[in-house]
């Protein structure tokens, strides 16, 4: 089981030693609620300064979907570097799915407040109040904490998230994809981001939309809600805001990555074996100084196994027989 | 016995039936794209495209396949039986002036509902699969419910998506054999927020001693609203109990529910 978080006296916000708690969430560890009240707080300051672009500069390594998958994020550092060592792009999605939102999330932030310049967390469609009631983490936090409390510190914190960010003037990063509302770099400027993810409009496009590689244009999807768009709006994006490249994550790849639009596009998805049984590798992307874009694919990392064995012998020990087969009828 | 191909098999005692399950990673770009040329449908984004589960009769040679490209094949390729997100008022309202949006995808029936029942390969049995019912054919669910060892069970996916976060489609497959019996569960569950949950089960039933298969279609679905209602008063935590189909199915209404039955010939001449 989980350890009960052990802070029985929080200190007070000022006081949050960052280098111990980042100590702590690389053993897994959960933090106090009060610590994380405290933290969020605390990258809500910091997140307000930022633009809705953030600008920096190569090298940096660039990491897409996590989904609460802790151990591999664990791997990802060990592949790539650890902070601040390597500097980091995260491109949202960090939580739901996986079996570890709470200390993924908890990790991320601490290390953002830490070595602000050298980590950026973007915004993903899963960092939301709606999305993460269905997915899993709401029920994460309800059940690790005995209540929602930390849910509502880390969703409102979300709101804060900046939603893109360019590289070297010249790779456009951002969740999901382009919006038809968006020509100019300069139209995501002037978006109010500080709410929650909305229905429609750009920015539900920015954290949305998916490339279609059968198509030119935009397209709405038969659903009734939701954009792909295609090559001639990739190239025209390019060229409005002179850039060469466009770096997304938002969809599953069993490759690891997707390179698309003749090297106008890539997809980079950070969750290998996704969900524990999509057997698909994972990766991350390092952009060199001189925008070369090198990519790194990695596997599951194996302490998944041993945690899941650790978890079946836990249930048989309750249940005393076998959780993985039911008289289902 | 698992094998590095991923393939599971277990032959009753009486040698007469043979199960086996496949599972290996969702599919790379190139067999998706192949995959959507060839139905011509945009594909889940979980897609397991190598997995299967199937069921055969040693003697005949007579099989009942469970694959994802099948059941897929079945989805609505035109706009008939189509569902809307909850927002797609909203946005047809907001978006009715955006001139940057000249195409809209072929419709299809995105929510990826099917009523597979299996692909049968006859072998060397004669026949067709005959309308029965729960009378005369029945799965018995009391000879099922005893806690008779289970020699062999597996779980297998065959596609998900999650519909760009508004709710879940999930194709799945449960089989467990007993020492007497078998039984194969496929259900394609949906929850489609704030609209609709579906639900359709085809069950298989073996008796291993007989030489009829036995196969039950049940579709049940409710409005997403009435299924809400019914948790609250109920006193269910809604979005936990939202994921789990099997808590779900009881409150739902039975809108088809059919048995079909297949006689395998014993002796292939």
């Amino acid at each position: 089981m989980t350890p009960a978080p052990t802070l029985a006296n929080p200190p007070p916000p000022a006081s949050v030693d960052l280098d111990e708690c980042i100590s702590r969430l690389y053993k897994k560890e959960l933090l106090a609620d009060s610590v994380i009240e405290a933290i969020c707080a605390k990258t809500k300051e910091l997140l307000m300064k930022e633009s809705n672009v953030v600008h920096i500069q190569a090298p940096v390594t660039v990491v897409g979907d996590i989904h609460g998958q802790f151990f591999d994020m664990i791997e990802i550092f060990k592949i790539g570097g650890f902070c601040p060592d390597t500097n980091y792009l995260f491109l949202g999605d960090y939580v739901d799915r996986g079996l570890f939102s709470i200390e993924t999330i908890s990790l991320l932030v601490c290390l953002k407040l830490r070595y602000p310049e050298r980590v950026h967390l973007i915004r993903g469609n899963h960092e939301s109040r709606g999305v993460t009631q269905s997915y899993g983490f709401y029920t994460e936090c309800s059940r690790k904490y005995g209540n929602p409390a930390v849910w509502h510190y880390f969703t409102d914190m979300f709101d804060y998230l900046s939603l893109s960010c360019v590289i070297d003037d010249k790779i456009f990063c951002v969740h999901g994809g382009l919006s038809p509302s968006i020509h100019s770099i300069d139209q995501i400027k002037i978006i109010d981001r500080f709410r929650e993810i909305p229905h429609e409009g750009p920015m539900a496009d920015l954290v949305w939309s998916d490339p279609d590689s059968d198509r030119d244009e935009f397209s709405l999807s038969p659903r009734g809600a939701g954009y792909t768009f295609g090559a001639q709006v990739v190239k025209k994006f390019l060229e409005v805001n002179s850039m060469n490249h466009i770096l997304r994550a938002h969809q599953l790849c069993n490759e690891g990555y997707m390179v698309m639009f003749d090297d106008r596009l890539s997809t980079v998805w950070s969750a290998p074996n996704y969900c524990y049984r999509c057997g698909n590798l994972a990766s991350v992307l390092e952009v060199g100084p001189g925008g070369e874009r090198k990519w790194n694919v990695f596997d599951a990392a194996p302490e998944n196994d041993a945690h899941r064995l650790e978890q079946q012998q836990q249930q048989q020990q309750h249940a005393g027989n076998d959780p993985v087969r039911d008289y289902f009828l | 016995m698992s094998t590095p191909s991923g393939v599971k098999s277990h032959r009753t005692q009486n040698g007469v039936w043979k199960v086996t399950t496949r599972k290996l990673p969702i599919l790379k770009a190139e067999p998706i794209e192949e995959l959507s040329k060839a139905i011509n449908i945009p594909i889940p984004e979980m897609i397991f495209g190598d997995n299967i589960v199937a069921i055969e009769h040693v003697p005949s040679g007579w099989t009942l396949e469970f694959n994802a490209r099948d059941a897929l094949d079945r989805v609505s390729k035109t706009e008939k039986g189509m569902l809307q997100v909850a927002v797609a008022e909203e946005w047809k309202k907001e978006r009715s002036h955006q001139e940057e949006v000249k195409q809209v995808v072929k419709p299809f029936d995105w929510s990826y509902s099917t009523d597979y029942k299996g692909t049968t390969h006859v072998g060397g049995s004669k026949g067709a699969w005959e309308m029965s019912d729960q009378a005369k054919s029945p799965i018995r669910t009391d000879l099922l419910s005893r806690p008779d060892p289970i020699l062999f069970f597996d779980t297998v996916d065959l596609y998900e998506d999650e519909l760009a976060d508004n709710g879940i489609a999930l194709l799945s497959i449960k089989v467990r054999v007993m020492p007497e019996r078998l039984l194969l569960l496929c259900r394609f569950f949906l929850r489609l927020d704030g609209v609709i949950i579906r639900i359709r089960d085809t069950r298989v039933y073996v008796e291993h001693s007989a030489n009829t298969i036995i196969r039950q279609y049940t579709a049940k679905e409710a409005k997403y609203d009435v299924v809400y209602e019914k948790l609250k008063a109920m006193g269910e935590n809604a979005p936990e109990t939202f994921r789990d189909a099997n808590k779900l199915a009881p409150l739902l209404g039975t809108v088809e529910d059919t048995t079909d039955i297949f006689q395998v010939s014993r002796d292939v001449d």
